[in-house]
């Protein structure tokens, strides 16, 4: 693993993270790792966690499961909230939400159909695209966007990528974009035109694409 | 697997999808078993992503909004076990108590004012009646002797206060019968109130009014 590599010079930090790249700083090396220029620290999810118990046990009423998944996931949960509704309070607001469906919904949670920690983050993620979707969003894509949006122009990836990562390692630059800035910060069609000053009909082909190769890398 | 709805798939997990299209994918996805597949797999595909995000520590105000709204089917404590309400009314009703008992102690006995009525024969003044009242809300009619009455007839018992309208019937009476009345529904008894019996029909009068013969009257008296 190349990231083994760079990050010795701080394995003493905490061991239930991992570490990931930054933009900023000139590239190390090349291909995949040529977007990815610094390390930072990401916190990882702890293996030990059991989300299916976790669940069940919501799902007898005993909300003390629940307080131990907030415990666990609430900041990291928030954070994928926080990037696409882009205000603390209705990310809250988003988070809140979601442990209610999570408390309701645990009891018809069905293992067959994915990981459970899996569902919990996709329930977070919904509810926030519902909401800026349900919100219309794009009238509000103006310079103070822009801004906002600036600091997540280039994207990190933690140390333990996986064959997700290699696949969008194949993907060009500008339509990997799109795929990350979609699923990472919420943002349509056509605010990824506007953002990449790429046509919309470019930026809707590309990620139809995008999203075919990504499946049959992935197979 | 059919293209078409794995492209939707996609772009619903992707979150691309306009607000209507979303609306309509999340309803389809508990009837439709395709689609509900493609997006798990979706799902899957993409979830490395979400670490893309950076974790935000939230508000301490959070987990308690959460929990605050876990439950809201929890039975609330019902009134019958409230402490404070019961100790509020027991403390209330000492004082209450204290109150009256003080009362009790310290004022002469207010005696309610008494009454008594004699009905007598407007012909020759003979007794037939007496009413006793020992409070103002009910009376007592007691005969003196017999009258008598005739078969197709029956005595009316009516009172009538200074400035009322006219005579309120009292029910019907029979003879030699000690009938006690409430008056709850009149004003309280007052000095010179109007007392009388009149021969009505046996089912009283149809008027409502007496029509018939005076047999008894008389006028309520103040007892010191």
């Amino acid at each position: 693993m190349p990231a083994r590599d760079v990050n010795d010079n701080a394995g003493h930090q905490h061991k239930r993270g991992a570490f990931a790249f930054f933009a900023g700083k000139p590239a190390p090396t090349e291909g995949w790792l040529s977007l990815l220029q610094g390390w930072k620290y990401v916190a990882l999810p702890d293996a030990h966690f059991d989300y299916e118990a976790c669940l069940s046990a919501c799902a007898r009423g005993e909300q003390r499961a629940l307080r131990q998944l907030y415990e666990q996931d609430s900041s990291r949960l928030l954070g994928v909230a926080l990037r696409i509704v882009r205000d603390k309070a209705l990310a809250e607001d988003v988070v809140h939400d979601a442990f209610m469906k999570i408390w309701h919904g645990a009891g018809s949670f069905d293992p067959s159909r994915g990981s459970a920690r899996g569902w919990v983050f996709s329930v977070t993620r919904h509810l926030a695209l519902n909401h800026v979707r349900n919100h219309h969003r794009e009238v509000a894509l103006g310079e103070e966007h822009e801004q906002l949006a600036a600091p997540h122009d280039t994207f990190e990836f933690p140390a333990r990528a996986g064959l997700m990562h290699t696949c969008l390692q194949q993907l060009d630059p500008a339509r990997r974009n799109c795929i990350l800035h979609a699923y990472v910060d919420g943002y349509s069609h056509s605010e990824i035109a506007s953002r990449l000053g790429t046509p919309l009909g470019t930026v809707k082909a590309w990620i139809k694409r995008s999203l075919a190769a990504l499946r049959e890398c992935m197979a | 697997m059919n293209e078409t709805l794995d492209e939707l798939a996609s772009e619903y997990v992707l979150g691309t999808l306009p607000a209507e299209q979303r609306a309509e994918v999340e309803q389809r996805l508990p009837h439709d078993a395709q689609l509900r597949a493609a997006v798990d797999a979706w799902e899957q595909r993409l979830f490395p992503l979400t670490v893309l995000a950076e974790p935000v520590p939230p508000s301490a105000e959070l987990w308690r909004r959460i929990q605050r709204n876990l439950a809201p089917a929890q039975p609330r404590e019902g009134w019958w076990n409230l402490l404070a309400l019961w100790r509020g009314l027991a403390g209330a009703g000492l004082v209450t108590t204290l109150v009256l008992a003080a009362l009790l102690l310290t004022r002469p006995p207010a005696l309610a004012p008494s009454f008594v009525v004699v009905l007598v024969a407007p012909q020759n003044q003979a007794p037939g009646w007496v009413i006793q009242a020992s409070n103002n809300q009910q009376i007592q009619l007691i005969p003196l002797g017999v009258m008598e009455v005739p078969a197709d007839k029956a005595l009316q018992f009516w009172t009538k206060g200074d400035g009322w309208q006219g005579p309120v019937s009292l029910g019907l009476v029979k003879p030699g019968q000690t009938l006690s009345v409430p008056l709850d529904k009149l004003p309280p008894l007052a000095p010179n109130q109007l007392f009388e019996l009149t021969l009505e029909d046996p089912r009283g009068s149809p008027t409502g009014k007496p029509t018939g013969p005076i047999q008894a009257i008389g006028r309520a008296v103040k007892v010191l």
